[in-house]
């Protein structure tokens, strides 16, 4: 009996001890996270200006199913992701498997250059994207001097234009992280496959389809999973590029939660309103990704 | 287990810590007597030419009376003075906020009705009646004063006397144009020098805020609050001259501040129709000195009411409701609330013209400016500041211009000119409630 008692104190004090050893972390993320996380889904259900927030249930989510400029703003940011992902995925992986050669000079010099960009600050390259795209900007004296084009391109103020500036700025500055999963995954594929492959008569492409890709897999479905939801959460790029213009042409879903929140007149509800609908979009999209891409169990 | 207990009592001390903002409202309502002692006063603004500036010729002059007031003035850009002011005051802590606060006109409303009691009431310390009159619709609510009125944005027509002459015109030529006769020179200048008339930001519609704003019309019925989009006459009048200018290849696009400046300093272009606030930027390339004039603006040619003044930005002071408002009020009274002689040197070492009225007798005033051919051209502005109609700017200047830049692009894309108008009204009435 004595015995008994002391083994469930024991217990106790051992899963106390554990407990409290994660204790701080619990507390931390559930104060940075999960609690303004609930305040935000409280918060979208409420409507008012600034500080004078009252509880209106449903009406903004009501607002947001007639909102015009959450559309535009859902269009184009689906606009980025359905061009850029792809290319950016397939420019990193084509990229990674050339660095990957053995026989390759200056490996160490391409993977540094290609991967600087994303170290950059987001607002820095911005910038830089924003001048080298103007209308007297670098490109388009380049483009003139090598008579490529005869009338300057309006980069930034068409409507047209604007978006694919904003697909280059992105693809510049995220290919090199992708490349880089690539790159590690690459390097745990067994070389002696395709010693294999090759001793069968596989040529490289054959090889770079059945092989290469297959054994990516997982990395590919990491990696366009993060990319998906880095897209949906553009922001810095075209608030300093474009600042979503012209005419909303290339406004993102998050820029257009800053212009609730602190261009118009403060309406923090409904700006939490329009983010509560890009979690559910992401939610969904890596739900649909996981089924396609990922390995059913 | 001691361990344990600290670990819990420290993890119980950092979250009162991350809660205790919500109880930091009463500071806010309050501001009561014990706060009035605090000497000491932090100011916001944002550019450093101007209003910084200002401030330091403020601060100057009334440290000469009050050596035991400090005052700090604090620089930042205006988009991150809105949003820590939304952040403090929406979170409910007041803490790290200023006593002093320099706001846009088109913005005020939207601060003073969206946290009401988180600024103070200054009817008694400044006189309204001592300012322009279009100053006072955007800084009282309630019929309470609560801003004391700065910076005029009072706007002219700069223009490069040499391009013009160029094209056949003279000065006088300009001195009652209507935008359709801009339009007309715009073609004679590019014809002759090349040059574009103007140059505009697609996704700022500043020009068609001064064009509506002439003939005492905004985005918003006089109520501040029901969107007058659809029916409007002088905005549907500004949109289609927009179209005119832009077909007539007259326009150079920019796409920010900073190339708006250069575009003006390079001599691309004949004409800028803008608020005075950029009479220093025009100034900063000497080498253009005397090529420049200053023209009162062209008016809406068929609009009955337009008048050839208007008003671009502009900015008030406002103090909140925090401790230190007393001193904080007092400052503002003695200087730019009262301050005659103040306006004189403002206007000598920054350039700033504000809207005192007693202010615009002054020598300061009556100064030719070599840079603008010799040309009174304070005088002017001062003038024009009178005859600029008062309108209410509501709240949302910003939530529906962005409506606006919509739709006039897909005017310019061919829509018809009442359907863009209709559609941006139903819009704006689904958002502003």
């Amino acid at each position: 009996m004595k015995a008994d008692r002391q083994g469930m104190s024991i217990r106790v004090k051992n899963a106390f001890t554990g407990w409290s050893f994660i204790l701080i972390a619990v507390l931390m993320i559930a104060a940075f996270y999960f609690y303004p996380m609930i305040q935000a889904l409280i918060l979208s259900f409420k409507t008012g200006r600034g500080a004078n927030l009252s509880f209106t249930g449903w009406s903004n989510y009501e607002r947001l199913l007639t909102d015009k400029t959450f559309f535009t703003a859902l269009k184009n940011t689906f606009i980025y992701l359905i061009i850029q992902v792809p290319i950016m995925i397939i420019l990193a992986l084509f990229i990674s498997v050339l660095l990957n050669d053995s026989k390759l000079k200056f490996r160490g010099f391409f993977r540094t250059a290609i991967f600087l960009p994303c170290v950059t600050s987001l607002v820095a390259y911005s910038v830089v994207f924003k001048y080298l795209f103007g209308t007297n900007g670098l490109i388009n004296t380049m483009l003139m001097k090598l008579s490529i084009i005869g009338t300057p391109i309006e980069w930034i103020t068409d409507p047209f234009w604007a978006k694919i500036t904003i697909i280059i700025a992105i693809t510049w500055r995220w290919t090199g992280y992708n490349m880089i999963f690539y790159l590690s995954a690459l390097q745990n594929i067994d070389n002696s496959i395709y010693e294999a492959a090759r001793i069968d008569g596989a040529s490289s492409f054959k090889q770079f389809f059945k092989i290469t890709i297959p054994m990516l897999k997982p990395i590919i479905l990491f990696t366009s999973i993060t990319s998906t939801i880095g897209t949906l959460q553009l922001f810095d790029e075209v608030l300093n590029i474009t600042k979503g213009g012209p005419g909303n042409a290339t406004l993102s879903i998050s820029q257009y939660i800053y212009n609730l929140s602190f261009k118009y007149t403060a309406d923090f509800g409904y700006a939490a309103t329009v983010s509560y609908s890009i979690v559910l979009i992401i939610v969904a999209l890596s739900l649909i990704q996981f089924r396609v891409a990922g390995d059913r169990k | 287990m001691k361990k344990v207990m600290v670990l819990l009592l420290a993890c119980m001390v950092l979250l009162t810590a991350c809660s205790s903002g919500s109880n930091n409202k009463e500071q806010t309502a309050s501001g009561g007597e014990g706060d009035s002692k605090t000497k000491e006063i932090t100011i916001w603004a944002w550019d450093p030419k101007f209003n910084i500036a200002a401030l330091n010729i403020a601060k100057e002059a009334y440290n000469a009376k009050h050596p035991d007031v400090k005052v700090n003035i604090v620089e930042f850009a205006q988009a991150d003075i809105i949003q820590k002011m939304n952040t403090g005051l929406n979170s409910g802590t007041t803490k790290g906020l200023p006593n002093i606060v320099l706001i846009e006109d088109y913005r005020a409303q939207g601060f003073l009705q969206a946290y009401p009691d988180s600024f103070s009431d200054l009817t008694g310390k400044i006189k309204p009646a001592d300012f322009a009159e279009y100053k006072i619709g955007p800084t009282s609510y309630n019929g309470k004063q609560y801003g004391v009125p700065f910076d005029s944005g009072v706007a002219g027509l700069y223009v490069r006397k040499d391009y013009i002459e160029q094209a056949g015109y003279k000065l006088d030529d300009l001195k009652d144009m209507d935008w359709k006769q801009y339009i007309e020179m715009g073609k004679k200048v590019k014809e002759k020098t090349g040059k574009d008339i103007i140059t505009l930001d697609p996704n700022d519609l500043g020009i068609l805020r001064m064009m509506i704003q002439s003939a005492g019309s905004w985005y918003l019925k006089e109520d501040g609050k029901t969107p007058d989009l659809a029916g409007n006459a002088a905005l549907k009048e500004a949109f289609s001259l927009y179209k005119e200018m832009m077909e007539a290849n007259i326009v150079k696009a920019n796409a920010d501040w900073s190339q708006f400046i250069a575009s003006i300093n390079n001599g691309d272009v004949a004409t800028v129709p803008t608020g005075n606030w950029i009479t220093p930027s025009v100034k900063a390339e000497s080498s253009q000195s005397g090529k420049w004039a200053i023209m009162p603006m062209p008016k809406l040619p068929t609009t009955p009411n337009s008048v050839h003044a208007t008003n671009l930005g502009g900015s008030s002071w406002y103090v909140m409701n925090i401790p230190g408002s007393d001193t904080a009020a007092d400052f503002l009274a003695e200087t730019f609330g009262s301050d005659a002689d103040l306006y004189q040197k403002l206007l000598t070492d920054v350039g700033a013209i504000g809207t005192l009225k007693s202010a615009s007798q002054g020598e300061a005033y009556s100064k030719p400016d070599e840079f603008f051919g010799g040309e009174k051209t304070v005088s002017n502005f001062a003038k024009w500041t009178a005859e600029i109609p008062k309108v209410n700017y509501g709240i949302s200047t910003y939530a529906i211009e962005d409506i606006l830049v919509v739709e006039m692009q897909n005017f310019l894309n061919g829509k018809s000119l009442d359907q863009a108008l209709n559609d941006a009204q139903a819009q704006a009435e689904a958002q502003i409630k």
